[in-house]
């Protein structure tokens, strides 16, 4: 059963990423601005902008550009840039690092501030506690990242010298990007938390689990939190998944040189080749991320298995 | 087996010392776990070296392909030129210098070879042949091509000469040699310049760690530069107060440049600039065509007031296309003043009234800047009775509909002007998109003839005369409204000293730029 349940998964994700591969591929050629423009300027002749075009292979039909792109595809070649003349395959090696690094940190900023806070929330539901707790979830979730990162570069950076500015030289740049990343994390999965746990806290189980004489701290972690969990990793799957998509404004606040600000350059320049790589590894992992958040919800809730989602 | 007797204990968690202690030693291990990760995965710390701030990254390091304003500054490091320009952007001598044998025949001589390539092979007239023969090869789709199809045929008589022969009598075609020069056996062997450029320039190629950084080193001295990309302006400016680059140029806004002036760590120089701002109208159009409309425009902005309130007076008005130190710009055009009531007039002279104002859409880009200066001009322009419809489209849908035509006002700013013959790119009626930059579809016979007379006279004496007269007329006729030329601004810690600003904002000054000692300051 359970085989039959990963192949149809995994068919499923691989469906929804040629699906990706397709709308981002025409959608792009949709688009207005044509990279030869944008490489050649107007100064440039018909006949030089025709040379370009062929050389770049912009004056074949689309379906046969299309063709041709599923063919490299296919053999795991994802095209030069336009742009730098460098193998794609490269830019985003370089680049995935980076982005793994960030998002896995903001992840962790995220869980070590979100379980705390939504555990107290709960357990001192409507006391000044979860009134303070939901206060500083409000405000995760209500600051925007851009104004965020240079709030945290101002205090951390500039006034107690503890942080760099930005960019990515050692491991305390990495503290102030992961801050900004995972504090809206932490607000969102930290009420999740809250309710879920809200939930189960008065379930029998519960009862029984305090009446064996079971301390509290161990009644709300082993059996309130472990199943208050459930909801939660889901939303973590998919949160994770755009954390290693790129997260565009952060990166570009912290001049981080990851995959979001990567694709918003190759975006500006009209570099299809690059947007459509960096898409694909986008999806890919954002669907790989959902499988496995299904999968993990199926080990742990069989009645997933059998189709019942509850 | 016994029930467990109910605790006695407070019901609420981590009560006890030894809970306490658990979870500290939980929490250790997980941060250590996550510290071995991070610091595996991070880079080491800068080193000692002159950091230098850039918005966007150089996006082609190879100078047959670079097009970017960051990659040309970038280039001009790393390579060298047969020709430059001085501050007069007259074609002066940097890698040769010249002598015309024909209107269609130049001679350039190179200089004694004071600058090797940096792989330690010397730049002849061989290099310079195949670096512009690789350029005139349309198989190689380089996008300098179209400034240089002048030339007919190069040949190489010797080492330190090569002649140039040309399709027709060209008297600004020394001015077209400004592309950096590339080794002709890395040419041939097809080596990727664009990741590893080896010039003959002030600076060579030491690594670039990623897309945000670049290392060079002046050979100078062996000293080393970090260019380094930090496209957020307020986090740039922060970067350079808390010292974590030494030195930026230009791309802030006026407010922030302000701020940063007030910083006694830091210190501001500039110099004027020769990018031209302006407004640009269609001639397609019904309402934008009239000229009463245009001049209407032009004198209902209060262009002193923006430089000085929204610039910080980082700009000057501008009069014409061509800054008037130019060799071939005007310099005794009459200013356009700010003049409300005239504009009224004029409004009222083509037919428009407050029940009938004049009714525009303007476009512009979605920088925010830019918005906020469009913002400005629809207010200055709706005191006069001109109700401006703003819109703001990401670049390419706003560039692609400024070719198209697409458009009844747009501002926009013209960059690195080096040569008159923008002229004839920009206001010939041969140059409409797709065939130039003539994207109003200004039609004028008589701005034809001076662009090409000037374009056919045999030498510069008669180009300036033809250009100056051609200046006066699109002043009349106002195709656009100029607007300022912005200045350019250096921003550098204090201890940063000799480096000198050029007119075109390149970066040349780094060559001589160094830090004081501490005591100095």
């Amino acid at each position: 059963m359970f085989i039959r349940f990963l192949i149809s998964r995994v068919l499923t994700a691989l469906a929804v990423v040629f699906g990706v591969v397709c709308l981002v591929f025409f959608l792009l050629h949709l688009v207005p601005g044509d990279p030869v423009e944008v490489m050649l300027g107007e100064s440039a002749r018909p006949a030089d902008r025709a040379a370009l075009q062929q050389a770049l292979g912009l004056d074949l039909p689309l379906h046969v550009q299309f063709g041709h792109y599923l063919a490299n595809l296919s053999q795991f070649d994802l095209g030069t840039s336009f742009y730098s003349k460098r193998p794609i395959r490269d830019l985003l090696l370089e680049r995935l690092p980076a982005t793994v690094e960030l998002g896995m940190a903001a992840l962790l900023v995220a869980l070590l501030l979100a379980i705390p806070l939504g555990i107290l929330a709960a357990v001192k539901k409507e006391t000044a506690w979860d009134i303070g707790a939901t206060g500083v979830a409000l405000f995760g979730v209500s600051i925007p990242n851009f104004w965020m990162g240079p709030m945290l570069i101002l205090v951390g950076a500039l006034w107690l010298g503890w942080f760099p500015v930005s960019g990515r030289e050692g491991i305390a740049s990495l503290v102030l990007p992961a801050l900004t990343l995972g504090t809206a994390l932490a607000a969102i999965l930290s009420r999740m938390i809250r309710s879920a746990l809200l939930e189960v806290l008065n379930e029998d189980f519960m009862r029984t689990a305090r009446g064996k004489g079971l301390a509290e701290r161990t009644v709300i972690l082993r059996h309130g939190l472990r199943n208050a969990l459930l909801p939660v990793i889901t939303l973590v799957g998919l949160q994770l998944g755009a954390l290693l998509s790129g997260a565009v404004i952060t990166e570009t606040v912290f001049s981080w040189p990851g995959i979001g600000s990567l694709v918003v350059e190759a975006i500006h320049r009209r570099d299809y080749p690059v947007v459509q790589a960096t898409v694909l590894c986008i999806s890919v992992s954002y669907v790989a991320l959902n499988v496995l958040t299904d999968l993990a919800y199926a080990r742990i809730d069989p009645r997933v298995r059998l189709g019942s989602r509850p | 087996m016994f029930n467990r007797i109910p605790s006695i204990r407070p019901e609420t968690p981590f009560t006890s010392i030894r809970e306490i202690v658990k979870a500290v030693i939980i929490l250790k291990r997980l941060c250590a776990f996550l510290l071995i990760v991070l610091v595996a995965a991070c880079t080491g710390p800068a080193s000692d070296a002159f950091r230098f701030g850039l918005a966007g990254a150089p996006a082609n390091l190879d100078p047959r392909f670079a097009t970017d304003a960051t990659s040309a500054r970038i280039n001009r490091l790393l390579y060298d030129r047969l020709v430059d320009f001085n501050d007069t952007f007259e074609p002066v001598p940097a890698l040769a210098d010249w002598e015309q044998l024909s209107p269609t025949h130049y001679r350039f001589h190179l200089k004694t070879n004071e600058h090797p390539f940096h792989d330690g092979t010397m730049l002849t007239a061989h290099d310079v042949k195949a670096t512009y023969d690789f350029i005139l090869n349309a198989d190689n789709a380089s996008p300098h091509r179209a400034s240089l199809t002048v030339i007919n045929r190069i040949a190489v008589p010797n080492e330190t000469s090569l002649d140039f022969f040309l399709h027709y009598p060209e008297p600004l075609f020394p001015g077209y040699l400004v592309i950096g020069i590339v080794p002709a056996h890395l040419i041939a062997a097809n080596h990727p310049l664009h990741e590893r450029p080896i010039g003959s320039g002030p600076f060579s190629f030491l690594a670039r760690p990623d897309e945000t950084r670049l290392h060079l080193l002046r050979i100078r001295d062996q000293r080393r530069f970090e260019f380094i990309t930090v496209p957020d302006p307020t986090v740039r400016a922060l970067k350079l107060m808390a010292g974590e680059i030494d030195m930026l140029q230009n791309d802030l806004p006026p407010e922030l440049i302000g701020y940063l002036e007030n910083d006694s760590r830091l210190k501001v120089l500039r110099t004027s600039g020769t990018n031209f701002s302006y407004l640009g109208f269609s001639f397609d159009d019904a309402v934008t065509r009239q000229a009463y409309v245009r001049r209407a425009i032009a004198h209902a902005i209060n262009r002193r007031e923006i430089i000085q309130y929204v610039l910080d007076g980082a700009a000057r008005p501008a009069q014409s296309l061509l800054p008037p130190e130019h060799w071939a710009g005007a310099q005794d055009l009459d200013p356009i003043t700010y003049d409300p009531e005239k504009a009224r007039t004029l409004l009222h002279q083509a037919g428009y009234s407050r029940d009938d104002p004049v009714r525009i859409v303007y476009k512009t880009s979605s920088d925010p800047f830019r918005i906020r200066l469009a913002t400005i001009l629809q207010h200055q322009l709706k005191s006069v009775g001109i109700d401006v419809d703003l819109r703001s489209y990401d670049w390419g849908t706003f560039y692609g509909d400024i070719k198209a035509g697409r458009f009844q006002m747009y501002s926009l700013a013209w960059v690195g002007i080096h040569t008159p013959d923008i002229f004839d790119y920009v206001f010939h009626s041969r140059s409409i998109p797709p065939n130039g930059a003539n994207r109003g579809r200004f039609r004028s016979t008589q701005a034809d003839a001076f662009i090409d007379r000037a374009r056919a006279a045999p030498n510069l004496e008669t180009k300036q005369e033809s250009y100056l007269q051609l200046q006066h007329h699109l002043a009349d006729a106002l195709p656009y409204v100029p607007l300022w030329y912005e200045d350019h601004i250096f921003i550098a810690r204090r201890e940063i000293e000799g480096f000198t600003m050029a007119r075109d904002g390149n970066y040349d000054g780094l060559t001589h730029v160094r830090r004081s000692p501490p005591d100095a300051l």
